[in-house]
């Protein structure tokens, strides 16, 4: 399944959070298990330049917002959704100027839904730095139906909305922030390869 | 390469130093469609010589009747830009590339910073005219030795209105990069041409400010420089060439017949890269398209403005 060098163009990189040395400011935004990675990062060295730094800590199995306050000195917003965090990103941002930096931590749902909140502001996705956190379950965006089903962890999963069995591919939309989901049994009906947990 | 036929239309001296080139199609159709910082290579024989320069294309982009360069008369040059001065005439034939654009705008930007240094405004000139017609948000930084030597300040007051800002070096006026792209929008792209060291600068601040690496652009076309003597090895074609002081490897190459690519022969495109296969002295590279590491390991050169300074240097050719 896996070939020695196979890589899709539009599957995402995720690295670790690590401060840009050259900015005129910072944005951390940090979800459930990614508030540990913007821990991580305050841990580093606190940036001369301002920081502004939100966290979305709704997922109480993983909760850092108490260290989170002990670490972040200043401008810490601490929420209880993802749609909270977008609507106070909406506002933060027209007052931002280039030089400011952003780093993103989360889920994959959360680092998308962040990077599509700012793309308005003339942020593209490239420009922001990305630690996936907690799982690798992805969105599949089913290409028969068009419906996106969360949370998956196997090779092939079953679409939310038309019951299809979907092959899980590498090619990522940026604009759902999701994988696409290709029916697997289409030609021999019934017939599915081995499902196995590949996205833990 | 194939190239376009083209005649001299019109030659107009725009400041002491500076001539604009007006060329239409030799058979009078209409000229190829290209994009704001687009540019031509004009091919000029000098002397049973030929010698391929890059200029910038300055006319708006959808008026195809004509194409229009402007020259700086460079003294200390090879000759390019002294043969454009001096012996192109209206009437004249001239062949010209295919426009090229290496320095485009970033369409999904939110604003534009456009700094020129003299002669650095041409790509500028043909961007504006997009930038225009997008109703799009920019500012026309353009900083000039003289007076006399503000090439096309009145046609871009027209153009740009209130956008441009002119700075004149005599009269002390000065570009304050700092403060310019200290303060801006999100979403703003900065684009320069010009000197080496205002191009270098402008490079640099944006980067110490934060400034992500997409969102800075620049065009610096080099003339190849004159050096010492050398011989180059094509290993395909099977054949010595020496490489004089005055002309590049990529012109010694084509002289010698052999058939080499290229695009914007000024050290910028990437077209030209070569493989090095074997050499015994150090090269000097000159270009703006290999990495540092790249040009440490010498494994590849960009014949239109690099040089090597050994006995043998072979080349996959």
């Amino acid at each position: 399944m896996m070939e020695r060098g196979y890589w899709i163009k539009s599957k995402p990189i995720y690295t670790s959070l690590v401060w840009h040395e050259k900015a005129t400011s910072h944005l951390v935004v940090a979800q459930g298990q990614g508030g540990l990675a913007a821990i991580k990062l305050f841990q580093q060295m606190h940036p001369q330049q301002p920081v502004t730094t939100l966290y979305e800590h709704s997922d109480i199995d993983a909760n850092f917002a108490i260290t989170l306050k002990k670490v972040v000195p200043e401008d810490l917003h601490l929420l209880k959704s993802e749609q909270e965090v977008v609507s106070l990103l909406k506002r933060i941002m027209p007052t931002k100027r280039m030089g400011l930096r952003i780093y993103v931590a989360g889920s994959e749902g959360f680092i998308w839904a962040v990077a599509e909140a700012v793309k308005e502001f003339g942020i593209e996705d490239a420009d922001i730095m990305k630690e996936l956190t907690g799982t690798l379950a992805r969105s599949i965006y089913c290409v028969h139906c068009k419906a996106i089903t969360h949370n998956i962890t196997t090779n092939i999963g079953k679409c939310s909305s038309c019951e299809r069995m979907l092959f899980v591919r590498d090619h990522f939309s940026r604009h759902l922030g999701a994988y696409m989901g290709l029916m697997v049994d289409a030609e021999s009906p019934g017939q599915l390869p081995e499902i196995e947990e590949i996205y833990p | 390469m194939s190239m376009i036929n083209a005649i001299v239309a019109a030659v107009e001296q725009v400041t002491p130093l500076v001539k604009h080139f007006t060329f239409v199609k030799e058979d009078g159709s209409k000229l190829p469609p290209f994009s704001g910082g687009s540019h031509v290579v004009v091919s000029m024989d000098i002397g049973g010589r030929v010698h391929r320069n890059p200029y910038s294309l300055m006319g708006s982009p959808e008026a195809t009747d004509a194409y229009h360069i402007s020259v700086r008369k460079q003294e200390n040059s090879r000759g390019g830009s002294v043969f454009m001065h001096e012996h192109v005439t209206v009437g004249m034939p001239i062949k010209i590339t295919y426009p090229v654009n290496l320095f485009s705008l970033a369409k999904k930007g939110h604003k534009h910073i456009l700094i020129a240094g003299g002669i650095g405004i041409t790509p500028f000139m043909s961007q504006i005219a997009d930038l225009n017609r997008l109703g799009a948000d920019y500012e026309m930084h353009y900083a000039f030795r003289s007076p006399e030597h503000g090439a096309f300040v009145e046609q871009l007051k027209k153009s740009c209105s209130s956008r441009l800002h002119c700075y004149i070096d005599s009269q002390g006026e000065q570009l304050d990069f700092k403060a310019l792209l200290g303060d801006q929008p999100l979403g703003t792209h900065v684009y320069v041409c010009g000197p080496s060291s205002m191009v270098t600068v402008v490079l640099e601040t944006a980067r110490n400010l934060g400034w992500p690496e997409r969102h800075i652009h620049n065009e610096q076309f080099l003339s190849p420089p004159v050096g010492e003597p050398f011989n180059i090895q094509l290993a395909k074609s099977n054949i010595e060439i020496q490489v004089p002081a005055d002309m590049s490897m990529l012109e010694a190459i084509e002289a010698a017949g052999v058939e080499a690519d290229y695009l914007c022969r000024g050290g910028v495109c990437g077209r030209c890269e070569l493989q090095v296969l074997e050499t015994d002295g150090a090269i000097l590279h000159n270009d703006h398209f290999l990495t540092d590491s790249e040009k440490v390991s010498c494994k590849k050169i960009m014949p239109c403005v690099s040089r090597a300074n050994g006995k043998r240097l072979l080349l996959d050719l």
